[in-house]
């Protein structure tokens, strides 16, 4: 295979490219799907396929090919440089790619547990405990579906480039996920969709501890379903949970830091930013805010080491004590800043060009307890989870309503309300934290940005956060 | 290169009867493609693919397999069978399970290859700068967008004795331009290449952005609702995956709690699956179990006509496969809404306190059971009041849910658009639509 990559990188430099980049991109996938505790039966699947880009005339050419023999890569190398050069005449602004150093190493996410180490019947009989642990907790409410699934991938990649950039990578994963239906017909139902993600292999099983939480909120939403109040509509103190904090500053600090969004090659699909290439150093929050997104975490989700162009990964505070910091950038937006890439080109399988994405982003834990947060509360709601969200296309007004949702009242949880939704601006968000707990928890999520679309793999978290004077929306 | 995929399909068939298979279904996609990305008025990225990918459906003692790969070596297939085949006796039976069905006489879609769409990948830089020519016509800053173009072909062979090609192109292109505040996104999904259509495409959105380029602070309240077509397109595709029996069988579906027959919408309103109407990108002869499609409404005059059925589910729910196989997704293959006879015109002067909606992004539920949404308006939007457009205003959620949604649809216009876009999957040819009553919100803070 690497030799298939560095004929391409020759070949495309005999053309007269600029800049070239090859990648055999592999992912691998099997998922047991089952409902109600009943195998419904296996997917999966091999996707591999090679990736070539091509700068030349400042426009760039990007080709993809899942023939894996020396004439088809050939071919795509051409068809990349000659797209190129066929449209480096439309280009006003040609695109350069800043220099970097260029990685030349290979590592492997190692499970502490491999995947094989549970038979499948194991697995199974896994989702089908689940079930059993379920189906009958509610008292008054009926479960009628309880969809799960659980997943394992392994994603790997070699990739060399024109500037000296050889990487080669293997990182497993695994996932499980629900959707879990509470319904009694006089109040309606309750829906629930939650997955679970990580890189690594079996040990997270444990971690999870998945029968116990699914039994917790299959009893709770019976509650909030039955007794669940309406929110209050008047301006209150609301304590959002860490799951909702992490679903936050993903949307509204890492999507816009992103320097190809700001400089509008997303604009079509994904959006612009509310930030313009001249706001680092501006406001946009309290000292409580900052926002790191971080690719290096040991085993997290949106793990990796050095990027799809060859650039070594690092955390990069996004928003420092309220003020932006750092854009999220690829090695033609750094050239564009007059800056350094900070690794962030990813793409999420052998058709997709890298682009800007984010990785693992967390809002800064602080040192309080969550009863600390609580305390101070005369009289607020508590949005433990979510359902609903969605952002402008500017990353400014966004929407999150909560699940499992409490009153608050002299500092202590009073019942349950029924979909609160907090529906706010960036810069208020960041501008009214009140106070962080120190319980930092990750969220797995599959980020979808590009054209076509690419899912990569990402980690969102916070602490849970207190945000002064909010006033709610009542959802019909 | 039919016959060559033919003969793979069949043999790879043949070669899972033989390590211990019941059934099989094997389906192999290839496609050529090219898309040129616009940014800042200028192309971002030229992107082209090669693609040739095997799907297969095993079935051993009712316990299912689905699994896809990219080898086209039959050795290599062989062992990837026979990997599946040792897998297969760890699984149980599933509860979905029904024989593959036996094949029945398709006929085949006409005129769905435009060859000049063939021609276009090699080089699309023309398209390209039609498109970006045509919306700086107007007074905007900029424009962003893409096109892109698409030679699929696919195979199908059944252990039941189905053996189907079916090759076809596909254009896709949407435009969203710039003007101060202002923003107009359009769209086009389609069999055949016409560069006037790019030209609308372009011409369209920078005529919203230009209209909206001073956009004031949008007031949330209930209103009456003209959604452009890019926007009952994005809500109707959520309406359609609903529609899958799959979704109701999953919990996911606003038809969870509803009957074929039961009113769901307004008497005036027909979504169809348009599978066979051969104009539309997305139309196809022939499902994922070989079955002819069927062009049929979902929704007809309000009432729910039927679900998306391929043999299993349809087996489940008692009833027939509506050749929307998916092997186990059923899925719509296109969508259209039936025609009204208003004009854009005459729907506004209809409108005495509302909104016309030209583009929303980001739907999402807070229940799919009980269809309750919100999705946020991107690009132009415009304040009605006594009949006339007053004003455009900055952006606005709707916020309400989808049986209410389907319930109060009032007026239907007169005139067709084919839209596809990242956030209209479906290709879809509808109409714009007004409903009434709708709420909406806004951030508080």
């Amino acid at each position: 295979m690497e030799d298939l990559l560095f004929s391409a990188i020759s070949f495309a430099e005999k053309l007269g490219a600029k800049y070239v980049e090859a990648r055999y991109h592999r992912n691998s996938l099997t998922r047991l799907s089952a409902r109600n505790g009943t195998l419904l039966g296996v997917g999966g699947g091999v996707f591999e396929g090679i990736a070539i880009r091509v700068l030349y005339g400042g426009a760039l050419g990007f080709s993809s090919t899942n023939i894996l023999n020396k004439d088809s890569v050939k071919e795509a190398v051409k068809t990349a440089f000659d797209n190129a050069k066929a449209h480096s005449r439309l280009m006003k602004s040609p695109i350069e790619f800043v220099d970097s150093n260029m990685g030349h190493v290979k590592y492997d996410v190692i499970p502490d547990k491999n995947f094989d180490s549970m038979d499948l019947e194991e697995k199974i009989g896994m989702l089908n405990e689940l079930w059993k642990n379920v189906k009958d907790v509610t008292t008054e409410a009926k479960i009628p579906v309880f969809f799960t699934y659980y997943s394992e991938s392994v994603e790997e990649k070699i990739i060399v480039n024109s500037d000296g950039a050889y990487i080669r990578s293997r990182v497993p994963r695994i996932g499980v996920g629900y959707n879990l239906v509470v319904l009694y017909p006089q109040k309606g139902s309750i829906q629930r969709f939650f997955s679970y993600g990580a890189s690594g292999g079996l040990e997270w099983l444990r971690e999870w501890n998945l029968s116990e939480n699914i039994v917790d909120e299959a009893k709770t939403y019976e509650k909030v379903l039955i007794e669940g109040k309406k929110p209050p509509e008047e301006p209150i103190d609301v304590i959002v949970g860490s799951e909702i904090v992490g679903l936050i500053v993903h949307e509204s600090c890492g999507h816009p830091s992103e320097a190809d969004r700001i400089l509008g090659r997303e604009a079509a699909q994904a959006g612009k930013s509310f930030i313009k290439p001249e706001m680092i150093g501006q406001r946009i929050g309290n000292n409580y805010a900052t926002v790191i997104d971080d690719p290096t975490i040991p085993k997290s989700q949106g793990f990796y080491l050095y990027d799809e162009e060859g650039v070594p990964a690092r955390a990069r505070y996004l928003y420092k004590e309220g003020v932006i910091n750092e854009f999220l950038h690829n090695r033609w937006t750094a050239s564009i800043f007059n800056t350094e890439s900070n690794g962030a080109a990813r793409a999420s399988n052998f058709y997709g060009e890298p682009i800007i994405r984010m990785a693992n982003t967390y809002l800064k834990p602080g040192n309080m307890e969550f009863e600390e947060l609580l305390e101070d509360v005369k009289f607020g709601v508590y949005m433990k989870s979510y359902m609903e969200w969605n952002i402008d296309d500017e990353r400014w007004s966004q929407r999150y309503v909560g699940l499992e949702s409490y009153l608050i009242e002299n500092g202590e949880l009073k019942g349950f309300v029924r979909n609160p939704a907090l529906e706010i601006t960036t810069k208020s968000f960041y501008s009214n934290i009140d106070g962080v707990d120190k319980n930092l928890k990750f969220y797995a999520g599959m980020c979808g940005k590009g054209e076509p679309a690419q899912g990569v793999p990402v980690w969102f978290g916070g602490p849970n956060v207190k945000l002064k004077n909010i006033r709610l929306r009542v959802v019909a | 290169m039919r016959d060559e995929l033919l003969s793979l399909t069949k043999n790879v068939v043949e070669k899972a009867l033989a390590s211990g298979f019941d059934e099989a279904a094997v389906k192999i996609s290839s496609f050529k493609s090219a898309m040129v990305k616009i940014a800042n008025s200028e192309p971002s990225v030229i992107q082209n693919w090669r693609y040739i990918g095997v799907e297969m459906y095993l079935a051993k003692d009712k316990r299912l397999l689905i699994f896809s790969t990219q080898t086209t070596s039959l050795d290599e297939l062989s062992r990837v069978i026979n990997n599946l085949f040792e897998t297969s006796q760890k699984l149980s039976p599933s509860p979905i399970y029904s024989p593959l069905p036996e094949p029945e006489k398709i006929e085949p879609l006409p005129d769905t290859v435009d060859k000049r769409i063939i021609d276009a990948i090699n080089d699309p830089s023309r398209l390209a700068e039609i498109l970006i020519e045509a919306s700086h016509r107007s007074k905007i800053d900029y424009i962003a967008g893409m096109v892109s173009l698409s030679y699929n072909e696919k195979a199908l062979s059944t252990s039941k004795g189905a053996d189907l090609y079916e090759d076809s192109t596909f254009l896709e292109s949407y435009i969203r331009a710039f003007s101060g505040e202002g923003s107009g996104q359009w769209a086009v999904g389609s069999r055949y290449l016409s560069e006037k259509k790019l030209e609308e495409v372009a011409v369209t959105a920078s005529e919203f952005a230009q209209k909206a380029k001073n956009p004031e602070e949008g007031i949330p309240d209930k209103y009456d609702i003209i959604l452009s077509p890019m926007v009952a397109g994005n809500l109707l595709n959520v309406v359609a995956r609903m529609s899958s029996a799959f979704s109701v069988f999953m919990g996911s579906s606003i038809f969870m709690r509803r009957r074929v027959g039961d009113k769901v919408a307004s008497e005036s309103f027909t979504l169809y699956d348009d599978a066979r109407n051969p104009e539309l990108a997305g139309s196809t002869a022939f499902d994922d179990e070989g079955l002819p499609t069927i062009s049929k409404p979902i929704i007809h005059k309000g009432l729910l006509n039927t679900l998306l059925h391929n043999s299993k589910t349809a087996s489940l729910m008692k009833t027939k496969s509506t050749g929307n196989a998916g092997w186990l997704f059923p899925r719509a293959w296109t969508l259209r809404v039936e025609l009204g006879d208003a004009s854009l015109n005459e729907m506004i002067s209809e409108v005495k306190k509302g909104i016309l909606v030209t583009n929303n992004w980001y739907t999402r539920l807070q229940n799919n059971v009980e269809g309750i949404f919100s999705t946020i308006t991107r690009d132009a939007l415009f304040y009605i009041e006594n009949g006339e457009i007053k004003r455009p205003w900055k952006k606005l959620r709707i916020a309400d849910t989808l049986p209410r949604l389907l319930q109060n649809i009032y007026m239907l216009g007169k005139e067709y658009y084919d839209i596809k876009w990242w956030e209209v999957d479906i290709p879809s040819r509808l109409p714009y639509i007004l409903v009434k009553d709708i709420k909406t919100s806004k951030h508080t803070t």
